[in-house]
């Protein structure tokens, strides 16, 4: 069986016992929530860490709190994908994160699995999620251990696709994101967290952990979240989308927002909605019109062992059947 | 059924049994109106708690005192030459017990006798990512793995072939084998051509001849168990292996040959096997691994592959390039089929002489064809190498068959259920190319789909997006001889009697999921009358069951039901000619039934089953018997290559699937498959439906998504294997998988045991083509290359609408076409059966 | 090596095992219970499924530190003394379990189910065995065994 290689295991419980323990251990610790995604990466020696910090000990990340800050909703880090997707304040303002945590893997992952650490999820690629003996045979690539892109051919960045099915909606609906580290916390947009390099698309730090997410509701806000595999269940996305939609009382959108992800290394934000959108109604017209857009933005590279035409064709199929969901 | 005291009923018949009169008092089975008390009767399996309660110890669930673990250092390269192995560095790593290399056993060996080109491990060459080189034992895991970074092996590279089209193009070496003689192509394992009638007057002949071409992907089995082995030397020449097999029989024979033991100091055990599919059903490097290593260091050893070493050992499905032209009068009665064929047969030939001859010759039913010749190919490619998969070597040519049908069917204006009534051979005949036919409720099948799935009101009538579609097939009941020639019995049984009651059964069957043993313990209650759970089943260890050739081909229930029959009677007939004495009757009159010795016309007299073999033990001695099953030899024709694919059976098989596909997007949904199948006479119906719902999904799994795939030296890595995990080779989910609606269909062979036939893999085969053609029906796209996946779905219908969805770039070959000429004559390929191979049935 | 307690099947457990083990590997090596399977070695499979407080995980990719002090119940544990747990029962009447690999993953999965479901419907029954490959059985005959049990836990 394939097997994990010797680590030491710490388990903290609070917040600052955890920055503090990856601060001091270095770029030799890792933070680990459900390990569902860790886990199967450190079985393939992506990551051989000498120090894990759990931070499933960690009370203070939980809960999800919907009457504290008027207008808004927070989530605890540590809450699981299940819990997230079954949670009635969630379903209720946010369908369109409660679809998307609920599409995350399998109902195992989903138990274990949490917000945070999807939101952190290591991004994926044909050529680097396999074991140590199928990148040695291949001659490792850019993302780990090698020097060549063998997705690009020429390139010096890493295109590995940001694969984690929450967090186009979190950047839709504006969600914020606190990163707590060994000198106090700070917050993050969504829409700023993730940085466009599938060796490390994220901006936190090394020693930050991801505490909670606050995501504002508005009353009559629409979102939906429309997910592309190939089986119902287990895969991840090979397309995603999320929409938000703001509505005026007659029906007049009055904020439109879409984000693309699983292309490449951070989820895209659609451009040019607003402006198409804004004061009119989301009628057949203006969708189609939306998803065309939509599908102009977005180049699939073959960094997924699928058919990249069809997937490219798909953008504009799911962002319109996304758009109807909250039309 | 309730409660906390059903599990003290454990002889009793299932559920749906105690409705339909099998169930008695006591958990015994009397007598129904078909005159069987236990047969076709839907009772427990003897294995079934165990497997429900975690008590069932597979390979890996075994742990041996002072057990070593070992690793197996596998190839980076496609295509090398070996220069030179230094494993002394791993030797000297503390925790480090034994390191072997190829040389340790430089032995050929391979299933087929005929084509023995595989070392345990590799001595000079290593032929695909993912070869054999050397294999450590060590105290733990972690050591034998840690001490694989410690053998140093220089290769030297040689040009690889991805394809088969490749590999039979070239004209110098090095090949990926040595050619048998010099100036042949060592890339080519067999060339079959077998003509049957005048294909060339019937294709002349008829009103309309249908030519494709089609493209089956690899596919791989994919059982939930890695493959497992442990390795035991007792230091006085005796080894034992206990290996997760489906041919322990085989494998006791090439571990003795290889490893230059006397076969009878060889015991095979074979544990309960966490699925097979094929997939287990030839030697392995790490059951000759586990031998050598425990006897090198004298401790047991164990190697547990690994789900990436399990996609590179294989087996699997092979790719099939294939080109049909069928010729067909006006009112669709078949006129002539022409086949030929290029298969792609990974690094190594396994089962490949086999597979070459079941492509052609498994075709030759349900449908009569007046004339029939197919030309297939295989050759070797730097790929893991490719062997038996569920419906071994005839699930690709129905694919292909069954969809030209539907285009005959389209093209003559004939409902497709029709066209195959037309075309029906019938019973009691004989194939084109001289099999014997018994009995065939392919008719009844074919009514019983159209029937259930409402096919009249649906086909050609349902909206745009949904249709059904519909495909026939037959499969064998075991070949009719062994793989490596002789005329002793393909299976055997021994049963044995204790004066308690209880009845042991020793059966060299493998059971691997699909209910041997409970078969045979199913025929004991039907000719003794004791309780289900008077009987033992032990099975598949070679120092104490009889041999059974092993799990594959759908032999089982037909060859050891045979066999424990006649055991069984042979020790019923001592029962009642003992208890007859008694009761001074003739023996005929004396009935053993429901835990009962009963006196024919007069149930009144009766005693307990125990002591009527008490009586018959007093008389007789110990009771046991043995039992044993061979086939009949004037079963097929006599020219060369007859014997392959004979079987003195066949199952025979129709689907009607029904599909919505999203035309935007190319996703297939499969809402139902309706599976009817005749296995002659089902003995229990539970499983019987079991082996075709599993069936059928995993034929529904090959259309719709599972794919083996290499990347190319352009994608990083000639021969490197796409995605061996489970999550990149996507099986289907509960989520996926369609309803399955399962009709049994029950013609009562006249030579199976109680009349039955086989079952576990014929209900595959019409999966794939019925999808396919239920496809078309839904939005007019001929599928004609594997697999069904959105993609191509998707692709096929642009091109149907114009390519509007991919603009500016240039549309994609679909598959590779079969080459027109270059292939098919010379290149060293020896054409036909060479010496010898009549005689071999695999 | 770290010195682990366990809840498993009602009993208190000490296992000396090393930190990188996982609970898998805990179950089948360091405690015998063999009855977890390993089928695809990093959570792609469901075979290693086991109920940890209540909630179906798996076990292959869960750090055995992770569970330490926690309840486990795996499928040596489903049974109440010589009472079977009626999926068990049906498992076995209804032909659920073929070649049985899957089936204690499959076992843990449907008993969490059951005891937030009492009568879960075929598409409920399909979403809870999502994570749980089945290779022998098309799941037919499971889905027919979940829901004899459920009937049979409603009496």
């Amino acid at each position: 069986m394939l097997r994990l290689h010797p680590f030491r295991y710490h388990r903290p419980t609070t917040v600052e016992e955890a920055t503090s323990l990856l601060d001091e251990l270095g770029p030799d610790a890792l933070p680990m929530a459900g390990g569902t995604d860790l886990m199967p990466n450190m079985k393939h020696r992506l990551f051989t860490p000498e120090h894990v910090v759990a931070l499933n000990g960690i009370e203070a990340m939980r809960g999800v709190d919907g009457g504290g800050k008027a207008g808004s909703l927070r989530i605890g880090a540590l809450e699981t994908l299940h819990s997230v997707s079954v949670h009635p304040a969630v379903r209720r303002h946010l369908p369109g994160l409660a679809q998307a945590a609920g599409s995350v893997a399998g109902p195992q992952h989903r138990n274990v699995g949490t917000l945070g650490g999807n939101i952190c999820l290591d991004t994926r690629c044909t050529y680097y999620n396999q074991t140590e003996f199928w990148r040695r045979a291949l001659g490792y690539c850019l993302k780990k251990d090698g020097t060549v892109c063998h997705v690009t051919k020429v390139g010096r960045k890493c295109v590995a696709a940001h694969s984690a099915d929450t967090p186009p909606s979190l950047m839709a609906l504006g969600a914020k994101f606190t990163l707590a580290g060994p000198r106090g916390t700070r917050e993050i947009d969504a829409a700023n967290f993730f940085v466009a390099d599938g060796v490390l698309n994220t901006r936190r730090a090394r020693n930050e952990i991801l505490t909670e997410v606050t995501i504002p509701v508005f009353a009559g806000r629409r979102s939906a979240y429309r997910k592309l595999r190939q089986r119902n269940a287990i895969d991840f996305p090979l397309l995603s989308v999320a929409v938000v939609a703001d509505f005026q009382e007659d029906g007049i959108v009055a904020s439109l927002k879409g984000v693309v992800s699983a292309l490449g290394a951070r989820p895209r934000m659609l451009t040019g909605w607003e402006e198409m959108a804004a004061g009119h109604r989301l009628d057949p017209g203006l969708v189609q019109a939306l998803a065309e857009r939509a599908g102009a933005q977005c180049r699939p590279l073959d960094n997924m062992i699928v058919d990249p035409q069809w997937r490219r064709a798909m953008v504009p199929v799911y962002v319109r059947r996304a758009l109807e969901g909250v039309a | 059924m309730s409660g906390p005291d059903d599990s003290g009923r454990r002889g009793q018949p299932a559920g749906r049994g105690e409705s339909s009169g099998g169930g008695g008092p006591g958990g015994r089975a009397r007598p129904g109106s078909d005159g069987f008390s236990a047969i076709g009767r839907p009772m427990r399996k003897v294995d079934g708690l165990d497997k429900a309660t975690g008590r069932a110890r597979y390979t890996d669930d075994i742990r041996l005192p002072g057990m070593l673990h070992g690793k197996i250092l596998r190839s980076p390269h496609p295509h090398a030459r070996i220069v030179a192995i230094d494993t002394s560095p791993a030797e000297r790593m503390k925790g480090v017990h034994a390191v072997v290399t190829g040389r340790d056993m430089p032995v050929t060996y391979g299933i087929i006798p005929w084509t023995p080109d595989e070392y345990p491990l590799c001595l000079d060459r290593v032929r695909y990512i993912g070869d054999g080189v050397a294999a450590v034992a060590a105290v733990d895991e972690d050591t034998a793995t840690a001490a694989l970074e410690h053998i140093k092996v220089a290769y030297e590279e040689l040009p690889a072939y991805l394809t088969p089209h490749e590999a039979i193009a070239a004209s110098v070496g090095p090949y990926i084998h040595e050619p048998r003689k010099e100036g042949q192509n060592g890339n080519i394992t067999k060339v079959v051509k077998l003509a049957f009638g005048d294909v060339e007057d019937g294709l002349e002949g008829a009103d309309i001849v249908v030519e494709g071409d089609y493209f089956f992907q690899g596919t791989t089995h994919t059982p939930i168990e890695p493959h497992c082995a442990i390795g035991m030397a007792d230091g006085a020449g005796k080894v034992t292996v206990w290996s997760a097999t489906q041919v322990p029989h085989y494998l006791h024979r090439e571990l003795a040959r290889v490893l230059g033991l006397d076969p009878a100091k060889v015991r095979v055990i074979q544990p309960p096997v966490g699925g097979a599919f094929g997939g287990k059903s030839e030697p392995f490097d790490l059951e000759f691994c586990v031998a050598k290593l425990a006897m090198k260091t004298g401790r047991p050893v164990k190697i547990l592959y690994t789900r990436e070493e399990v996609f590179y050992s294989h087996r699997g499905r092979h790719p099939f390039h294939m080109r049909y032209r069928t010729g067909v009068r006006r009112d669709g009665r078949l006129t002539a089929v022409d086949a030929q064929i290029v298969m792609d047969g990974g690094a190594y030939a396994s089962f490949g002489l086999v597979t070459t001859y079941y492509s052609g010759q498994l075709l030759t039913a349900p449908y009569k064809m007046p004339a029939y010749r197919f030309h297939s190919t295989r050759a070797y490619t730097n790929k893991p190498a490719c062997g038996p998969k569920r419906g071994h070597g005839s699930v690709q040519p129905r694919f292909a068959f069954e969809v030209q049908l539907d285009r005959i069917a389209e093209a003559l204006s004939i409902d497709p259920i029709e066209l195959r009534r037309r075309n029906f051979i019938g019973s009691g005949t004989r194939t084109v190319n001289d099999f014997r036919v018994t009995s065939n409720g392919f008719l009844e099948c074919l009514d019983a789909v159209e029937r259930s799935s409402d096919w009249k009101a649906k086909f050609g009538n349902l909206p745009f997006g949904r249709g059904v579609g519909v495909a026939g097939s037959t499969y064998i009941s075991g070949t009719n001889y062994p793989i490596y020639p002789n005329d002793m019995p393909q299976s055997g049984i021994q049963l044995q009697v204790d004066r308690s009651g209880r009845v042991s059964v020793f059966s060299g069957a493998s059971e691997i999921g699909q209910g041997a043993d409970s078969m045979v313990a199913y025929i004991v209650v039907e000719e003794l009358g004791v309780p289900l759970d008077h009987v033992r089943v032990f099975a598949g260890d070679t120092d104490f069951t009889p041999v059974d050739l092993g799990a594959y081909s759908s032999r089982v229930t037909f060859m050891l039901g045979n066999a424990c029959i006649q055991a069984a009677r042979r020790i019923k007939r001592q029962v009642q000619e003992a208890v007859a004495r008694v009761w001074r009757v003739k023996p005929g009159e004396v009935l053993l039934a429901g835990g009962l010795a009963l006196r024919a016309g007069d149930t009144g007299v009766c005693m307990p089953i125990r002591e009527a073999f008490n009586l018959a033990e007093a008389k007789f001695g110990t009771l046991g018997a043995t039992g044993s099953y061979n086939t009949p030899k004037d079963i097929h024709g006599e020219y060369r290559g007859a014997t392959i694919g004979s079987s003195p059976a066949y199952s025979f098989t129709a689907h009607v699937a029904e599909v919505e596909v999203d035309p935007e997007t190319g996703f297939v949904e499969v809402k139902k498959i309706w599976i009817a199948h005749d296995c002659g006479r089902a003995l229990n119906p539970v499983l019987v439906e079991g082996q075709m719902e599993g069936s059928a999904y995993m034929g529904f799994a090959e259309a719709l998504m599972e794919e083996q795939i290499f990347k190319t030296a352009d994608q990083g890595r000639a021969g490197l294997h796409n995605a061996p995990s489970l999550l990149d080779y996507r099986i289907p989910t509960s989520l996926d998988t369609p309803a399955l609606e399962s009709l049994i269909i029950e013609s009562v062979d006249p030579e199976g045991p109680y009349g039955a036939k086989e079952a576990g893999e014929g209900p595959l085969h019409p999966s794939i083509p019925a999808i396919a053609n239920a496809i078309y029906d839904a939005v007019g796209v001929r599928m004609d290359a594997l697999p069904f996946s959105p993609p191509r779905v998707w692709r096929a219908l642009q091109r149907v609408n114009g390519s509007g969805a991919c603009p500016g770039r240039a549309p994609q070959p679909r598959f590779e076409k079969m080459p027109a000429a270059p292939w098919r004559e010379a290149h060293g390929g020896r054409v036909g059966p060479g010496r010898g191979e009549g005689r071999n049935g695999a | 090596m770290e010195v682990v307690r366990l809840r498993v099947n009602g009993d208190e457990r000490v296992c000396g095992v090393p930190a990188h083990y996982t609970l898998l590997e805990t179950l089948r090596y360091g405690l015998g219970l063999t009855g977890s399977k390993q089928g695809c070695d990093k959570g792609d499979c469901g075979a290693c499924t086991v109920i940890l407080d209540d909630r179906a995980v798996l076990a292959c990719i869960t750090p055995v530190l992770e569970a330490e002090g926690r309840k486990v119940r795996t499928v040596e544990g489903l049974a109440n003394g010589t009472e079977l747990h009626p999926i068990q029962d049906e498992f076995d009447l209804n032909g659920a379990a073929q070649c049985g690999f899957c089936t204690p993953g499959i076992l843990c999965s449907s008993v969490v189910l059951l005891e937030r479901n009492s009568s879960p419907s075929r598409e409920e029954i399909r979403a809870a065995l999502a994570g749980n490959l089945c290779r022998c059985t098309g799941y037919a005959k499971i889905y027919d065994a979940v829901e004899a049990a459920a009937t049979r836990m409603r009496r």
